[in-house]
């Protein structure tokens, strides 16, 4: 009896804090009402108020911050930028969004949006006549079903890093790539990361060049559901990854770190990286060029690209006031702010064309003809079967590469339809 | 205020109820808090209409008042709090998740009908292309709102009920109207706080429907939009431009055309045992299932028996007060479990790399050895890792639970001039096992559903050839199930739920069984 | 226990430190690379084979300019919360299983062990919309509230720890709460007075063992707090490991070692609980 003082301390000790803790809705994130309680306020000065919720990845916490300040003084409102992991956001918000408590906003890579429109938890953005300033590429891939779903960013895409002390010349094929690799660096000809679980999504400028694009498109530059990589180019490409393995350019055992790792120790010439990684080089005082990644299978390589943005929840109160954000962060200011804290290039024209940094500028340039990042719904699951693939393909496992890249496309098929 | 110094006392007879005695003012108190706690949740949930929580409050108000108050109910007066905490925190989690079995909530299919609707609704109505874009200007007449908006260079204003006219008095300046007589401009601060309304408000551009309407999404701008899709509620359809049908399919949650296309997103409804099902349908799923099966249990079982062995011999051996430094080297025991678990997995995955990984080039002389990729060599490095993971928590328990053991029955095993060893295991180990026998079968479950060690060590791998989803040698059930569910087409969160339960049932089906194995392991005692 | 008797029968003792030091190297190993780690500056975890290449504290120093030193307090304050209430409730459960006989304690007991087993995959969506209605009526037990985190911890609080203690209270003679009942102790003087003081090792066990499954939960813990800054280290360390293409490595290794410190401070100033609790003398009672 006596006993059970300790067991309800902790009901003591919350009751205390009810005590402080003043209205019921005095904790909850819910901007609606912040926005109504202080509107008596501001309606004498007529500014708007309130605020608004966003969820960030930790690489571009600062740069919304600051973008947030700006925002702020502009309209009144401010913005409540909060970090999450990248690969939480997408997942928290599409089970968080229906209670109707999720953010208002998020900032994620443009092949969320199968999912995300799947679910129906973002709107469509209208930006008017902004949108014409955004690069076609931003645009295509933000683009779903005819509508923009997101304010696009930032473009980033892959491509072949030298590293200049090693290499000044780069052949045209990648076969000659390897050959040369092989007498500068016989331990890796060429590094392209693929770790234990194998990343389709580096190998992919390899398989383009093979004219095996992952989907293929339809008239309006929209990926069908219809895969591209079946038929002979696909299994061309399965036999050259078997390839690319005895060379020693791609294994299980090189993963992002190691693969880093062994172009910063100059352990080979040439990595098959993004711009994420190129200041790191950078910093370590090495002289790099960044180039296309040399055709593998005759036609032209073509990378992926992934473009950033920001969506807007379909369940926000507040979609009047995030819309004058989404606005404002199409414009040249924000653009350019958000490139200045996070280094990526920007998705509208005029700020990107403005850009001074010469490696950005060649990655741009590698990318030009690059392939948006697909964005169904089912995307996941076929990253997962078809790094599986070129994995078993690579160890060894599969002893016909050519049957077990068919086999992917059968499964890859149920996936989508499934 | 727990008072322990009394156990010589006097015989009492009414025990916390006597008013002398400062254990029941301490009971009052506390009581008196948790009535107030439970009186201000109850009326806080009339107030918010949760009907629910309110019943439960006062369900378990009451009970706590009858168990701290009445002289019978002992066992329930230590049982109580804890006993709520899993209430609301354990068995409702798990009812939910049982709920969810039967549904088909997922991607696609997370919310309601009406949600869905209102949403497939809402995307729909959009922009007419080619049209431009109106700066606009938000006004208001005895509580209606309308446009205003500047048209080729001139004024126009609207409400829902009157299309745009033109506003020949409206005062314009720079962009944007200032002023329409009759008419209040509403400023930012007003916009904002009637923006459900100002989202809402279409108007009409012409007396003819088909001409579109005017809609803002920032009150900055409007532009001209029309309806894609247009829902009948008595049809319960959804009919595009063209005249094509979505109709209502209650069964499947979505709306779906006769040529099998559906409109995203769908809604939430009950499937029965489909989920239950499903899984075994797929005849390429048999082998691998049986096989993961296998390796599920031997590497339950594995696990157990490798921690608690090693745990169990290190706290024996380290239980002798003739090691000087015990502190210390049990410190260093406890290491593995002190860092987080998923940080030693992704550190052992990172030195079990074939190539150039630290234990195949620094501790076997460069050898080529596939320790995640070699089927068998895979099953070993899991097990190895989860023992590294694991011994501590066993050294741990084993430790204090060997405080335990009375002295005198080892001093009688001294006296009858028995080996140290036979000691251990004809008196010291059957006593510890009936200590320690339940959390071997906790440990037992812990590892059955051991998800994160496999996610993070070898996600399963090396995959099994010629399945259709993506499954390996080293799966656990439990990682199958998030294969299954979660990595081979959209997320299906119902069949998640529902592979669980089965597990669940496995599970608890054998623990069970173990359980009645220790209750007869303490009779014999 | 261990008497002078035993010890002059036994040999030699030296082989048991060298069984210590094989265990030690084990144990090491894998931390040894995030030592190494830690110290390296824009090193990566898996990514080298040479530990201690580069060695500098320019790591630790970062941890303490961000947000760490928060995280490491919300820790502490959690999980010391949750293994004293862990504690307490356990030992309260254990205490009406061993000492009482009641309709449905065998059910009880076993539905307790079994409860626990439930997989909780889908645990994150249940929890997030139980605290979403929770914050309803208890606004301080909402998403983001500590104190939130807390029940969800205690919601576990009975189970295997129960158990562990329950195995523990029925080693006790069973004639000391008789000998106290008839001196006249109540059912609670006898649990507090008599029980609880002999069965110090096992709260310290159980308080250790509900205090590092609590510092060390990120799943939970990340439903529940959602902002930087009231996350807690495991929480912490996710989210900065999480990163795949920029994770800062070598400042989560720098991270982990200083969360470890002080479970090992704590486990070692419990250790004298743990093994020193019952006396010959106390149990002749």
């Amino acid at each position: 009896m006596r006993w059970s003082a300790l067991g309800l301390v902790g009901a003591g000790l919350s009751l205390a804090l009810v005590a402080c803790g003043g209205t019921p809705s005095g904790t909850s994130s819910a901007s609606g009402s912040g926005a109504a309680a202080s509107s008596a306020a501001a309606t004498e000065g007529g500014g708007a108020s309130g605020s608004l919720t966003i969820w960030v990845d930790e690489t571009r916490i600062e740069g919304f911050k600051k973008l947030g300040e700006t925002f702020q003084t502009q309209t009144g409102v401010s913005l409540d930028v909060v970090q999450k992991p990248s690969q939480d956001i997408k997942t928290d918000f599409i089970s968080q969004a229906p209670s109707g408590q999720g953010p208002d906003l998020i900032v994620g890579a443009h092949d969320w949006i199968g999912d995300l429109v799947t679910n129906g938890v973002i709107s469509p953005v209208e930006l008017g006549d902004a949108t014409v300033g955004l690069t076609d590429t931003a645009k295509k891939a933000f683009t779903s079903g005819g509508q923009l779903m997101g304010v696009p960013y930032a473009v980033e895409n892959i491509a072949l890093v030298r590293n200049n002390k090693l290499a000044t010349e780069t052949p045209a094929t990648f076969d000659e790539l390897i050959a040369q690799g092989k007498q500068l660096t016989p331990e890796h000809p060429v590094v392209i990361q693929q770790g234990t679980d194998g990343d389709a999504f580096h190998l992919y400028p390899v398989q383009s060049s093979f004219g095996a694009p992952v989907f293929k498109t339809g008239e309006n530059g929209e990926y069908t559901n219809e895969l591209g990589m079946g038929g002979e180019p696909g299994t061309k490409f399965a036999a050259y990854v078997k390839k690319l393995a005895d060379e020693k350019v791609i294994s299980s055992s090189v993963g992002g770190d190691p693969a880093k790792q062994a172009f910063l120790d100059s352990k080979t010439a040439y990595i098959v990286t993004g711009p994420w990684w190129t200041p790191e080089f950078e910093k370590a005082g090495m002289d790099i060029t960044v180039l296309p990644v040399p055709s593998a299978g005759g036609q032209p390589s073509a990378p992926f690209v992934g473009v950033q943005g920001i969506y807007l929840s379909s369940k926000t109160n507040n979609a009047l006031t995030a819309n004058q954000f989404l606005t404002f962060a199409a414009g040249a200011d924000a653009q350019k702010a958000l490139y200045e804290s996070g280094g990526r290039m920007p998705a509208l024209k005029s700020v990107a064309d403005g850009i001074t940094d010469e490696t950005l500028q060649e990655f741009a340039k590698a990318g030009e003809n690059g392939h948006p990042m697909p964005a169904i719904p089912a995307m996941a699951s076929v990253w997962k079967f078809w790094g599986a693939t070129e994995l078993a393909i690579m160890e060894g496992n599969a002893a016909d590469p050519a049957a077990a890249w068919n086999e992917m496309i059968t499964n890859i098929q149920a996936a989508i339809k499934g | 205020m727990i008072d322990v110094s009394d156990l010589s006392a006097k015989p009492q007879l009414s025990h916390a109820r006597d008013l002398s005695r400062p254990g029941f003012y301490v009971k009052l108190v506390l009581m008196g808090l948790v009535n107030a706690f439970g009186l201000y949740g109850i009326m806080t949930s009339a107030a918010q209409q949760q009907w629910w929580i309110l019943g439960f409050l006062v369900a378990s108000l009451i009970v706590a008042d009858y168990v701290y108050f009445s002289k019978r109910a002992i066992p329930a007066k230590y049982l109580f709090p804890g006993v709520i905490f899993l209430i609301v925190f354990q068995v409702y989690v798990m009812g939910s998740t049982a709920f969810v079995a039967f549904t088909n909530y997922g991607d696609g299919h997370n919310d309601t009908k009406q949600v869905a609707i209102t949403q497939i609704s809402k995307t729909s109505d959009r922009r007419v292309e080619n049209t431009a874009t109106l700066p606009v200007s938000v006004i208001e007449k005895d509580g209606v709102l309308g446009f205003a908006v500047i048209r080729d260079g001139k004024a126009e204003i609207g409400t829902t009920a009157d299309p745009l006219v033109a506003a020949t008095d409206a005062k314009v300046s720079g962009q944007k109207v200032t002023e329409v007589p009759g008419w209040r401009v509403l400023n930012l601060a007003e916009v904002q706080q009637r923006q459900k309304e100002v989202l809402e408000l279409r108007v009409s551009l012409s007396a003819n429907p088909d001409d579109g309407w005017l809609r803002t999404d920032n009150a900055t701008f409007a532009y001209v939009a029309k309806s894609a899709l247009v829902y009948d509620q008595d049809a319960d359809t959804f009919t595009d431009p063209e005249g094509k049908v979505y109709s209502a399919d209650n069964s499947k949650g979505s709306f779906v055309a006769s040529d099998g296309t559906e409109l995203k997103p769908g809604w939430r409804v009950f499937t029965g045992l489909n989920n239950f099902t499903e899984v075994f349908k797929d005849s390429r799923l048999t082998m691998p299932f049986l096989k993961i099966t296998a390796w599920t249990f031997a590497f339950a079982i594995l696990s157990v028996v490798t921690t608690f062995i090693f745990g169990l011999a290190l706290a024996v051996l380290f239980n002798d007060p003739r090691v000087k430094g015990r502190t210390f080297i049990r410190a260093i025991f406890l290491l593995p479990y002190a860092f987080p678990a998923f940080l030693s997995a992704l550190v052992w995955r990172g030195m079990l790399v074939q190539d150039g990984g630290f234990i195949n080039k620094v501790l076997l002389g460069n050898a080529h050895i596939g320790w995640l990729s070699e089927p068998t060599l895979a099953k070993i490095a899991i097990l190895v890792v989860n023992l590294w993971l694991g011994f501590p928590y066993m050294f741990l328990v084993c430790t204090g639970a060997l405080q335990a053991i009375p002295g005198e029955l080892k001093e009688a095993g001294i006296m009858d001039g028995a080996s140290a060893w036979k000691r251990f295991i004809h008196v010291t180990f059957p006593l510890l096992l009936v200590s320690v026998a339940p959390l071997l079968i906790a440990s037992f479950a812990f590892n059955f559903n051991n998800f994160s060690l496999i996610y993070m060590l070898t996600g399963g791998g090396p995959n099994f050839q010629g399945t259709p989803v993506l499954i390996g040698e080293t799966d656990l059930l439990i990682s199958m199930v998030y294969s299954i569910s979660f990595e081979s087409g959209a997320r299906q969160f119902g069949l998640a739920s529902a592979l669980s339960i089965l597990i669940f049932v496995i599970v608890g089906f054998i623990s069970w069984l173990g359980f009645r194995q220790t209750r007869k392991l303490e009779e014999v005692l | 226990m261990a008497t002078n008797k035993q010890s002059s029968r036994e040999g030699s003792i030296f082989w048991k430190y060298i069984v210590a030091v094989v265990v030690f190297a084990f144990c090491l190993l894998p931390l040894l690379f995030v030592l190494s780690a830690s110290l390296n500056p824009g090193g990566t975890l898996t990514g080298s084979t040479d530990l201690f290449k580069n060695v500098s504290f320019s790591n630790y120093q970062t941890l303490f300019q961000k947000d760490f030193p928060k995280w490491m307090l919300q820790s502490f304050f959690i999980a010391t919360v949750t293994s004293v209430g862990t504690v307490l409730m356990a030992a309260a459960a254990a205490y009406a299983f061993s000492r009482f006989r009641f309709k449905g304690r065998r059910g009880g007991l076993t539905s307790l062990l079994i409860i626990q087993m439930f997989p909780q995959m889908l645990a994150f969506i249940a929890i997030y919309l139980l605290l979403l209605t929770l914050q309803d009526v208890y606004p301080w037990l909402g998403l983001g509230s500590p104190i939130a985190l807390i029940c969800v911890y205690l919601g576990g609080a009975l189970g295997a720890n129960t158990f562990l203690m329950y195995g523990f209270f029925n080693t006790i003679p069973r004639e000391l709460d008789e000998a106290a009942r008839i001196d006249g102790a109540t059912h609670a003087q006898i649990f507090w007075g008599v029980i609880m003081r002999l069965v110090t090792p096992i709260l310290a066990v159980v308080g250790l063992l509900s205090f590092v499954s609590t510092y060390g939960d990120f799943i939970l813990a990340k439903i529940v707090l959602q902002r930087p800054e009231d996350y807690t280290l495991a929480v912490g360390l996710y989210v900065w490991a999480a990163d795949e293409r920029n994770a800062p490595w070598s400042l989560f290794a720098a991270g982990a070692v200083v969360a470890a410190i002080p479970i090992i401070l704590l486990f070692m100033y419990l250790q004298k609980y743990i093994v020193s609790g019952l006396t010959a003398g106390s149990v002749k009672g």
